[in-house]
């Protein structure tokens, strides 16, 4: 239905930014809180909105901008993660002496970008909203004064992710050369069509997906992801780990999922993703295992998630990746959660041993980390176990037995780390070093939130199923 | 030829005017790879740019030749002269990575050279005039952005703004220490 309600979520996200930069030069140092409440605000609305349209169809530009509800589904979820990372971060800011309209204002806008991607097929808008979602991320990155590992972060992402881009608007330049459209379903009617351009459009639908691997970080792209998990503050690796990966993979189902159909041979394509995806598997959990600091511990695993939701696309179940991408985050952004309270004025835990004894001294979020870390190795009844579940039947029954023992096998090796984390937090002496002052209402009222997520999807995911069944039944194809 | 026809000039003008902007861009960028001062370089580099939007001037592409000027001889060079300015250039290259820059280039532009001269022929066989379609208007530019692509363009503004806030929290830095 052609609507200008179809620019309603954007416009909602984008005000709340500007109206979040005007008021901080107005609002005193100690009444910054209000500045999260007020985005809180904004994104509930935004979030009302959705819900409200499901099923609506909404469309505005000549179907360049698409509210279907494959779109709104993770409109929803973005702006709820965006959420529990505004109010985890509420206490965080100022003990990093930062600035929370400038933190708020580039969250908001990443999110923007976010909404702008998930909503077209036309590469064009694609392309733009990758560029609004990087280059606030990459100022995100940087946000942390006075620490050079943070500088490195934002200077570091800059970098690869500008390449990123540029993959990807070389890639738009062939694939435009072969079809002369930008749009997805014009591309993708051009592939079904056997022509002498055919090399040349593979070409860039390779470019293509080198740039979005780079954003998820697939496993010969993923040089970037550790350094930048580790040095950028701890909330926004959290948005980091969450938001452009769920963009990623949605763009990367708009593309592939018609391929897959396609009449044109996709054997080449499949067989490189299978590999991608086996190595991003492997070579994740493996180098996990090595590392002592748990921010790049948690690096580490979210390339191998990416790997696990990589086999859902290649057993072109959809709904599974999209349930294993809700899931996931639920119980990485808990995971940060508990990492952003281990936090005193100037000073993060990070390292293995400063969480020796955690467990035991601040038994809230010591609990409440345990059971994202056994959420995330996928530990039944919790999410990460249904989510790893129907990933993995669904690609046996697709026939990729190897891939799904890969899968298995790694994600056995990956119990390892996650349980080391736990076995410091509950088996070692505390050295009695860790004296955090995080301990607000906000961020327990995100772990609780989280916590209910990641059961709420492991035990009763039927709700939620139904929605994804249905968001995924509005793909063109 | 469409600017002759259109403004009511003798054709032998506009050849006069073009051979002068070709010498002009040929001159300059000779000019650039010849002074061993990579300032001036930059300088003469922007003449070049300067000559090849006078050419675009003559085909009748108003819109191109204003970008050329803006972008290229405007945004992109003050960009090379910061680096050079931040750099320090003037040592130069150390005797024996001299010799291996001078072979790579070499074989590089050799590389280019052929690769100009496969492109070229295939492609001046069909080559037909340009210009006669608007191509570069800034009427036209501009009312393809304001319906077929006023969607992109919006998000433009969008994107201006993350930009501007990113750079500005991200340079305000210095002040506060």
């Amino acid at each position: 239905m052609n609507s200008l309600y179809a620019l309603a979520p954007l416009s909602i996200i984008v005000l709340a930014s500007i109206i979040i930069l005007l008021l901080e030069v107005f609002l005193k140092k100690e009444n910054k809180n209000y500045l999260g409440y007020i985005s809180v605000f904004f994104l509930t609305a935004c979030f009302i909105f959705c819900f409200m349209s499901w099923g609506k169809d909404y469309s505005y530009f000549n179907g360049s901008l698409l509210l279907d509800n494959f779109a709104l589904f993770f409109f929803m979820i973005l702006t709820i993660g965006t959420l529990l990372i505004i109010l985890m971060s509420l206490n965080y800011i100022s003990l990093m002496d930062a600035n929370h309209g400038e933190f708020f204002a580039l969250l908001l806008l990443a999110l923007s970008g976010m909404f702008i991607m998930i909503s077209s097929t036309d590469f064009l808008v694609i392309f733009l909203g990758l560029e609004v979602l990087s280059i606030s991320s990459y100022a995100l990155a940087g946000l942390k004064k006075k620490d050079e590992q943070s500088s490195e972060a934002s200077v570091k992402y800059f970098l690869l992710g500008s390449f990123a881009s540029a993959f990807l608007v070389f890639g738009l330049a062939f694939l435009f050369g072969a079809f002369k459209t930008t749009d997805i379903l014009g591309i993708i009617d051009g592939f079904n069509k056997p022509t002498e351009l055919g090399l040349l459009a593979i070409f860039g639908l390779g470019m293509v997906i080198i740039s979005f691997a780079f954003k998820i970080a697939f496993v010969p792209f993923h040089m970037w992801t550790p350094d930048v998990y580790q040095g950028s503050p701890t909330p926004v690796t959290a948005f980091f780990s969450v938001g452009p990966k769920a963009v990623g993979f949605v763009v990367l189902i708009r593309i592939l999922y018609p391929y897959w159909h396609s009449l044109f041979d996709s054997n080449v394509l499949f067989t490189i993703l299978w590999i991608v995806s086996a190595l991003t598997m492997i070579f994740g959990n493996l180098i996990a295992l090595r590392q002592t600091n748990v921010k790049r511990i948690l690096a580490y695993s979210s390339i191998a998630h990416a790997g696990y939701i990589l086999v859902g696309i290649l057993a072109m179940d959809n709904a599974s990746c999209v349930f294993y991408l809700t899931v996931y985050l639920f119980m990485n952004i808990g995971a940060f959660t508990a990492i952003t309270a281990m936090t005193k004025k100037g000073k993060e835990y990070v390292e293995l041993e400063d969480y020796a004894g955690a467990g035991f001294n601040h038994p809230w979020i010591g609990a409440a980390f345990a059971v994202f870390l056994f959420s995330l190795a996928g530990f039944p009844p919790l999410g990460g176990f249904l989510a790893k579940f129907y990933v993995f039947a669904a690609a046996v029954k697709e026939g990729l037995i190897s891939l799904v023992v890969i899968g298995i096998l790694a994600s056995l090796v990956s119990v390892y780390y996650y349980l080391r984390i736990v076995v410091f937090m509950y088996m070692h002496r505390s050295a009695g070093k860790l004296d955090i002052q995080q301990e607000n209402p906000a961020l327990l009222i995100v772990l609780f939130l989280c916590l209910y997520g990641v059961l709420q999807l492991g035990i009763f995911p039927g709700n939620i199923l139904v929605f994804i069944r249905d968001a995924v039944g509005s793909l063109p194809f | 030829m469409a600017l002759c026809q259109k403004y009511n000039l003798p054709y032998k003008m506009q050849e006069f005017l073009f051979f002068i902007l070709a010498i002009i861009c040929v001159g300059a960028v000779l000019a650039m790879i010849l002074t061993k001062n990579p300032a001036y370089s930059a300088l003469w580099l922007v003449l070049a740019f300067l000559g090849i939007a006078g050419i675009f001037g003559l085909l009748d592409a108003p819109f191109i030749a204003a970008i050329q000027i803006i972008i290229y001889a405007g945004a992109i060079m003050v960009l090379f002269i910061f680096v050079i300015m931040m750099i320090d250039v003037r040592k130069g290259l150390s005797p024996e990575k001299k010799k291996w820059t001078l072979f790579l280039s070499g074989f590089l532009g050799l590389v280019l050279l052929f690769e100009l001269i496969t492109a070229a022929t295939g492609v001046f066989s069909q080559l037909k005039t340009v210009g006669t379609e608007n191509i570069g208007s800034p009427a036209g530019l501009g009312r393809l952005l304001f319906t077929d692509f006023l969607y992109p363009f919006e998000i433009t503004s969008v994107l201006i703004i993350a930009a501007l806030v990113g750079a500005i929290v991200l340079a305000k830095k210095k002040e506060n220490e």
